[in-house]
């Protein structure tokens, strides 16, 4: 299936008020194209979590959202500092976000069990003292 | 489909294309065209910023007058609940009532009793729909929803508004008494251009079918003539309960909920609702919103400063010794629900190529624009300039800052 289109967004490190910007350019765009609203929803609410997981947790790094004919995907890479056990990151409930963020309603431990339910396909990958990558496919 | 109604309209010959409406659109629906305002209709949602803001009066919404009502056997007034706090703290609301029951109408009905009612309906409706529910009675939010957040679809109370109650009530009962349709004139006395335009719409509703609304501010200046000489004819209290429904947190209090939003103003609520859609706003019950400051008593029609008509308001409530009590019949479920919301596409094509098409042409030009928003090319935004031209609204020669070697 060929690309058709793709959008990139950076996203900084510990960017409370800026965070979430990404996601509702790609929820505009994603409107634009005509996709229905039930599947922007869970699009929108699994961006957002990966959005804010850069800003919580990562050095910084991108949004990237590449449409195809019959699917988007979403893809949020850092500059790490990783994720050592992905088994653990990926239990409800488990995290490891600092009080502040906890303070301001983030660090439930909800982000990637939420994003992997919203999501048709989830794949995540990180390398210790490098990257975190997550990409999330939903078919329209 | 559903044809959309607007109310606010344009009077040419007052715009001097000076940009403060272009500028000040929550939602961008306004252009600049050959030096005057033009307005995208699929776009507006009636809020009426453009009417506050416009400095030369160039922006109108125009409702019913009272002469509107003449040519019905009966005639019932539905008075909003933001009248009552219009003339002060002495004047009381069976005063009021009485008064404009002597501007020509057989009826006024007790909206606050439509307020009871559906104060009872949501404290069921909202634990049905998904957290945070929302509900509003502002049309201009709803039209919003439908436009920009039709993904909150889950989340919105499916009932409709005491104004329309009260209608459907009225119709009702001078139906059963045997007067025919046409017979019956019922209009809605409003605080804001949001609801002409509602009720422009809701004329072709057989259930609910109102003929007409009028301007709280047309009936204004005859009531203030009439409210010390009016007969003492007794007229029945409103409900206190009724009356928490005029400004932004009363309907949360009615309902007995304490952990609810009420957003005022346009702007706040857009920023909410992004919020509620990313999933952000998670422990709240309820959310009410509102177009206008500190809700309908913020409304474009009224008189009385909003945060003084809020104290007054307060004090009737805390005076008051009377409510309706309402007791719930499942019966009101099925009787006040309301369709869906309308889902408004935004695609910029039919086809999903020619869209994606369009999109990449318009971040090209995007690219190539200052990014200023100066507004001189008539679009509110760069980006909305941008959209403009992909959509053949526009002309890209319209900007004069097209960046070197932008092509
Ligand atoms: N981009 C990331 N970089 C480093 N660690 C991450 C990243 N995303 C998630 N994690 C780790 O996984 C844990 C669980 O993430 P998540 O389920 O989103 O919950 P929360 O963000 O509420 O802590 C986080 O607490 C953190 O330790
Ligand atoms: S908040 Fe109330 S007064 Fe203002 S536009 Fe909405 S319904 Fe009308
Ligand atoms: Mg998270």
């Amino acid at each position: 299936m060929q690309e058709l289109l793709s959008v990139k967004y950076d996203v900084e490190s510990g960017d409370f008020i800026r965070g979430g910007e990404a996601s509702s350019s790609i929820k505009k765009l994603l409107q634009q194209l005509g996709i229905k609203a039930d599947i922007i929803k869970r699009i929108c609410v699994a961006c957002y979590e990966a959005e804010m997981n850069i800003v919580i947790h990562s050095y910084g790094g991108y949004i990237e959202a590449k449409i195809f004919n019959n699917k988007v995907e979403i893809i949020a890479k850092d500059r790490g500092p990783g994720i050592e056990n992905i088994d653990l990151a990926m239990k409800e409930g488990y995290s490891t976000a600092p009080e502040y963020a906890r303070e301001m309603g983030f660090g439930g431990g909800m982000g990637l069990p939420n994003m992997k339910k919203s999501c048709d396909e989830f794949y995540i990958d990180s390398k210790m003292g490098e990257y975190t990558e997550v990409r999330m496919v939903v078919y329209f | 489909m559903k044809e959309i109604f607007h109310s606010v309209s344009l009077i040419e010959e007052r715009c001097i294309g000076c940009t403060k409406c272009l500028m000040n659109c929550p939602v961008e629906a306004i252009r600049i065209k050959n030096g005057k305002a033009v307005i995208y209709n699929e776009k507006c949602i009636d809020c009426g910023e453009c009417i506050r803001v416009c400095p030369y009066g160039a922006h109108v919404s125009k409702g019913n007058s009272l002469n509107d009502t003449e040519g019905y056997k009966i005639k019932v007034l539905i008075p909003s609940v933001t009248l009552y706090p219009q003339f002060g703290q002495e004047i009381n609301p069976e005063e009021i009532n009485k008064a404009l029951l002597s501007l020509g109408f057989d009826e006024v009905f007790d909206i606050t009793f439509a307020c009871d009612v559906k104060a009872e309906i949501l404290k069921k409706e909202i634990t049905k729909v998904e957290k945070p529910a929302i509900s509003t009675l502002c049309p201009s939010i709803i039209r919003l929803i439908e436009k920009d957040f039709p993904s909150l679809n889950d989340h919105i109370v499916k009932m409709l508004t005491p104004i329309e109650i009260s209608a459907a009530l009225i119709r009702e009962k001078y139906c059963k008494m045997g007067y025919k349709e046409n017979e019956i004139g019922i209009f809605f006395l409003t605080p804001c251009p949001s609801w002409i335009t509602k009720i422009k719409e809701l004329k072709y509703n057989e259930k609910i079918g109102f003929d007409g609304a009028i301007a709280i501010s047309e009936v204004y200046p005859k009531l203030l003539k009439v409210l010390n000489k009016t007969s003492n004819k007794t007229y029945r209290k409103i409900s206190k309960t009724g009356l928490l429904w005029s400004f932004s947190g009363g309907q949360s209090q009615a309902i007995g909920i304490d952990n609810f939003l009420a957003v005022d103003g346009i702007k706040n609520v857009i920023k909410l609702f992004n919020d509620v859609e990313k999933g952000k706003i998670k422990d709240v019950d309820y959310i009410e919103a509102y177009a206008c400051t500190r809700g309908c008593l913020g409304g474009l029609f009224l008189i009385e400063n909003p945060f003084n008509a809020e104290r007054i308001a307060k004090k009737i409530i805390a005076n008051g010794e009377f409510s309706y009590n309402v007791e719930l019949h499942d019966e009101f479920q099925s009787k006040f629900a309301r369709e869906d919301i309308l889902k408004v596409n935004l695609k910029f094509a039919d086809d999903f190529e020619s869209a994606v098409k369009m999109i990449k042409n318009m971040n090209k030009i995007i690219n190539m624009l200052p990014g200023t928003d100066c507004g001189l090319c008539g679009s509110p935004s760069c980006r909305a300039f941008a959209e403009d031209v992909v959509k053949g609204l526009a002309n890209l020669n319209d900007c004069k800052f097209i960046k070197n070697g932008g092509e």
